[in-house]
């Protein structure tokens, strides 16, 4: 059996995968599934959320981040107590680090599949790469040097502490920029691919974003680096606003028809059994 | 469209209930409503913890400033809720001329904002100077930021109203809506930094 | 230009402007001479005035009166909300601190 190829415009049409063993049709979605690029990319997307979220909360437990306003003694006992899993932690992150590119293209492709100049979906890649860098790589460097020598100076740990944080959170306006071009692209777009109400949702996102700028003149109150406003309400935002776009961007790869028009909605379920055979991949 | 009695046919008849604007903004209007009262929250607490600090810091605010902008908001969110209604009537040059006054009683809340920011700087209370402003700048802030983005949906409102081709009913609400939750996010700002004691 | 709307909405902005004056006259009842003193009832009623006025901006401005009935009652659940929030706040930082 053929399948017609994707890069002409005719309608999609794929042949049913065998209805055997749940096997044989995960090997058959794995060779010809049409979708299996943008499946894997969401899968990526969701394993790498969950590890991060797992990391940073529970083996490392850098956040809820310690306060800014400790003195050098307690800071050295923090590290004491967690340095196992500041060691281990970000070991596995700097492992995993790598699943943030195709968790960016695929976000960036949703931005291609829009109406909207390609221009956002670079300007949205080229940032988010770079994000990650202060955001997320330059936090786990120097939490682990600090962690690796316990007998350091204690100024040296101090101060890695302070780097560390400052760069995790302090960075925060690159995030917010991709977001409001994120933003921006799905309030401009016609072809209906994210709905209107999660480009307010992300300028909601990108404002708590904002609010993390403050960080660096408070070792205290609500807008230090682990404050009631500059943290935890961010954190909070931040989580719901990644599991809607996470439940959004499945939708669209089940909408997903590789034409340039309008997305069409969800197909009911009983076509959606018959000639998607997603079901088979998940 | 007749109805099959025979009867005169209905003209464009505004349903009796209709959602104003996109749903879409509505969803905004109440997260970003519930993530303000976070920040109020904070705040309220925060102030419980330092009642003395927070009452001679606000003695430096001069309420009746908070009450003119209060009034220049309400004035701005009368004059687009004017202008939502004439543009719905088809008459369009005095919704133009209401949202025109709209921005205007904008700009002079965001004046007014800035100069009292200067005031307040000038006699010493910074973002720095202690929790109350902190929270008295953050929340100003965040606000205008707010009122400027404003400005940019009231733009399309103006846009959309100045040509016959556009003119689209539910932008024109869609765009009133944000800049009534503008106005309605002030009305707790003020309450809560200049009459709380 | 319908007059009857343009009324009622011009008797909407002066019920909530005399409402912002009245803060004026609440604050000046507790304060003395220009020092500012605490009142959990001045507290209390400003956030409760303030709300009213959403609600009436909400209803009045914002057009929910002719909204359908999920909205009216997703809006006044709202204002509820949010009263309860900051009325707890403050209740609750009072009663720790």
């Amino acid at each position: 059996m053929s399948l017609p190829k994707m890069k002409t415009t005719e309608p999609l049409t794929m042949s049913d995968p065998p209805t055997g063993s749940w096997v044989s049709r995960l090997v058959w979605n794995f060779r010809h599934h049409p979708k299996r690029e943008l499946w894997f990319a969401w899968w990526v997307m969701v394993i790498f959320y969950q590890l991060y979220g797992v990391l940073f909360f529970f083996v490392t437990r850098v956040q809820p981040p310690p306060s800014p306003a400790w003195d050098t003694p307690t800071v050295v006992r923090w590290f004491d107590d967690h340095d196992f899993g500041i060691l281990a932690g970000f070991g596995v992150v700097f492992l995993v680090a790598g699943m943030c590119a195709p968790m960016n293209a695929l976000l960036a492709y949703s931005m291609r599949r829009m109406s909207v100049s390609r221009l956002f979906a670079y300007s949205y890649l080229i940032i988010y790469s770079l994000a990650a860098v202060p955001g997320m790589l330059v936090m786990a460097i120097a939490m682990i040097v600090a962690a690796l020598r316990p007998h350091r100076d204690p100024e040296l740990i101090h101060w890695l502490y302070d780097f560390a944080f400052l760069s995790f959170s302090g960075t925060m306006g690159v995030f917010m920029i991709g977001s409001l071009v994120w933003m921006v692209a799905i309030l401009l777009d016609k072809n209906r691919v994210f709905p209107k109400w999660f480009g307010y949702l992300s300028l909601c996102n990108a404002l708590t974003e904002v609010v993390v700028a403050p960080a660096w003149i408070f070792h205290r109150g609500a807008f230090a680096w682990n404050g009631a406003i500059a943290w935890w309400i961010n954190m909070v935002v931040f989580v719901l606003y990644t599991g809607v776009f996470i439940v959004l961007l499945r939708k669209m790869i089940q909408r997903e028809d590789f034409r340039a028009g309008p997305l069409p909605a969800l197909p009911d379920k009983g076509e959606a059994a018959h000639s998607d055979s997603v079901e088979a991949v998940r | 469209m007749t109805n099959l009695a025979g009867s005169r046919p209905q003209l464009e008849e505004k349903p009796t209930k209709f959602v104003p604007g996109q749903p879409d903004m509505w969803m905004f209007v109440l997260f970003e409503s519930l993530l303000f009262t976070g920040y109020f929250s904070v705040y309220l607490v925060s102030r419980t913890q330092n009642e003395e600090l927070y009452l001679r810091s606000q003695a430096a605010l001069d309420l009746r400033i908070g009450v003119f902008n209060t009034i220049a908001l309400l004035l701005s969110s009368w004059a687009i809720a004017r202008c939502v209604k004439a543009s719905r009537e088809g008459a369009y040059r005095p919704a133009l001329i209401n949202a025109s006054l709209t921005i205007l009683f904008g700009v002079v809340f965001l004046v007014s904002k800035v100069l009292e920011w200067v005031k307040e700087i000038h006699m010493g209370n910074t973002f720095t100077s202690n929790e109350f402003f902190q929270h008295y700048f953050f929340l100003t802030s965040i606000h205008c930021i707010h009122v400027l983005i404003g400005f940019i949906v009231l733009g399309v409102v103006v846009y959309q109203l100045w040509s016959p081709v556009r003119r689209s009913q539910q932008l024109v609400e869609t765009c009133a809506t944000y800049w009534h939750t503008v106005d309605f996010l002030w009305v707790l700002i003020f309450a809560l930094l200049y009459v709380v004691r | 230009m319908s007059t009857t709307f343009n009324r009622r909405l011009l008797i909407v902005w002066l019920i909530l402007t005399s409402m912002t004056l009245a803060y004026v006259w609440m604050d000046h009842t507790v304060d003395q001479n220009g020092t500012l003193r605490a009142s959990t009832v001045v507290t209390v009623s400003a956030i409760v005035i303030a709300l009213i006025k959403v609600r009436i901006i909400f209803r009045e401005f914002m057009e929910v009166r002719h909204a359908p009935a999920w909205l009216c009652r997703l809006t006044d659940a709202w204002v509820v909300l949010i009263a309860a929030c900051l009325l707890g706040s403050y209740f609750v930082g009072s009663a720790v601190s």
